[in-house]
């Protein structure tokens, strides 16, 4: 019960101070809705305007993705450069509930994207929000949100070896978002993509979204991003105490 | 002469110095890996949606891969003079400060170049387009006139970071409208004819329709008036550049904001 209160209590305290930063709302609020209208006036030169909810609903998790991405991707980094790692690895609790917060909260205001480009879309071009099931949208977002949060774990329990970490994840955009079908079907991608596409969450979760959107099977496509986030989620607790035992003893945990 | 070595020596100077902080992997992840990937991203939409053949998105893109480096580093070039705390001693020296910041682009331009032209040639090797030999060296002509005028542009946006904190925001939206308005990815004829408008005004517009054009095979004579236009675009932007420096720097003395972050 304490861990799930600490889990709680520590997302929302990292989401309040993402939520506080003018620089992180406004590329979560107006980088989105450039790529929704982007996708709009495509969709559009593609005589697909049945699609343009389903092209809102994948620019938002475009957006929520890049949140994830950066966010998590620095999450150990952004700690050294606030002086707080040390004081959050000396927390009584183990390095993965102290870390996950962090990494959901960044998948949590990723959400500003997902509601953004909605909006933008229901006021601006007019797309009705017709969605199939408009309940199981609701859990497939929030399915997304927490299978991303864990993802992020992983990201950032790897990107924490690496030095240069934003080297690794400024390229990372596109090829997520590409691979996971979030506005390209994966059909149209070349075979050999398919089986790295299977095994990444978003492709799942994006998935569920669109069913839900535009109908379909949303629950297997849920289960199975929730699965796989969780093998993300148990990979990344390992790295991360492993990273922290190998950083105490090297004195190196607060380095850059 | 003096002039000259003031933009060129000056120019490559402060581009070593950011190579204190960016690193080979940083280069290569950022600036050649990201911008393919960009490419392969719009050209398989593209092909999906039936909006364009690959030919539009590889060129396009190709074009518009200068503007990561030369938007961020031309806003870097004034931007990071304050964020390091060295930007007093910038705005000392006894020579033109226009002089100086214009010659902070070139490397920038340059390397924008080896960029577009590094992408172009991935999105042709993987996407299997043919250009004619004989338009390569007028698309050269055009991933440079793109660069260089991007590269004003991120300098127009760096001398609003002399007024203005977060200039950051300024340039990573910047790009991204980049992206929408410059007919690169959208063809321009299915934009509303008011942010096609906004796109005339911006770089990259005209290089990619004259890279078009000559991928096309019509030769440099019906492509120079996009070229042209496209240095006329960025000629524009170092004017306007030159002017907030001008302004913003009086600005910033009088009110003593000179360091503020």
């Amino acid at each position: 019960m304490s861990a799930v209160r600490t889990l709680g209590i520590g997302t929302l305290m990292h989401a309040k101070h993402l939520s506080r930063s003018s620089f992180e709302i406004a590329l979560a609020l107006i980088i989105p809705l450039v790529q929704a209208t982007l996708a709009v006036y495509l969709f559009r030169a593609g005589d697909e305007p049945h699609r343009l909810l389903e092209a809102a609903v994948g620019a938002g998790l475009m957006g929520v993705w890049s949140s994830v991405l950066f966010g998590s991707g620095g999450a150990i980094q952004n700690q050294r450069w606030q002086g707080t790692l040390e004081m959050i690895m000396l927390a009584p609790r183990r390095p993965v509930l102290v870390v996950l917060p962090i990494t959901a909260a960044t998948a949590l205001t990723g959400t500003y994207a997902l509601l953004a480009t909605l909006l933008w879309g229901r006021l601006i071009y007019g797309i009705r929000l017709d969605f199939a099931h408009p309940l199981r949208f609701l859990a497939a977002a929030l399915a997304c949100v927490a299978g991303l949060g864990m993802f992020g774990l992983l990201l950032a329990s790897t990107f924490v070896l690496i030095r240069n970490a934003n080297a690794l994840a400024n390229p990372l955009d596109y090829p997520i978002w590409l691979l996971s079908g979030m506005l390209v079907p994966i059909s149209v991608l070349p075979s050999w993509t398919a089986p790295i596409a299977a095994v990444l969450p978003t492709t799942w979760g994006a998935r569920a979204l669109r069913e839900a959107t535009s109908g379909g099977p949303v629950w297997p496509s849920i289960g199975i991003c929730l699965a796989i986030s969780t093998a993300c989620l148990i990979l990344g607790a390992f790295l991360l105490t492993s990273f922290e035992r190998r950083a105490r003893a090297a004195g190196t945990l607060a380095l850059s | 002469m003096t002039t000259l070595r003031l933009i060129g020596v000056g120019g490559l100077l402060a581009y070593r110095a950011l190579f204190n902080w960016t690193t080979p992997a940083m280069y290569v992840g950022t600036l050649l890996a990201g911008p393919t990937f960009q490419l392969l991203f719009f050209a398989y939409l593209g092909r999906q949606l039936g909006v364009a053949d690959d030919g539009f998105f590889i060129l396009g893109n190709a074009v518009l891969a200068a503007s990561s480096a030369c938007v961020f580093g031309g806003t870097m070039a004034v931007a990071n003079e304050r964020r390091y705390g060295t930007l007093g001693h910038v705005l000392l020296s006894p020579r033109s400060r226009t002089v100086i910041f214009w010659g902070r682009v070139l490397p920038y331009a340059g390397n924008g170049l080896l960029i577009a032209a590094f992408t172009l040639l991935m999105g042709t090797l993987m996407l299997g387009l043919r250009i004619p030999p004989a338009a390569l060296p007028g698309i050269a002509l055009a991933l440079a006139a793109g660069s260089l005028a991007c590269g004003f542009f991120g300098l127009t946006l760096g001398a609003l970071g002399l007024r203005f904190r977060d200039v950051w925001v300024v340039s990573n939206v910047s790009a991204a409208l980049l992206l929408l308005l410059t007919g690169v990815n959208v063809p321009r004829e299915n934009l509303p004819p008011w942010m096609a408008d906004i796109g005339q005004f911006l770089p990259i517009t005209h290089a990619a329709e004259a890279a078009r054009l000559l991928a096309a095979g019509h030769g440099l004579a019906s492509a120079a008036p996009a070229l042209g236009t496209e240095l006329l675009v960025g000629a524009g932007y170092a004017l306007l550049a030159a002017v907030l420096l001008r302004v913003f720097e009086a600005e910033s003395r009088r009110r003593a904001s000179l360091e503020t972050r």
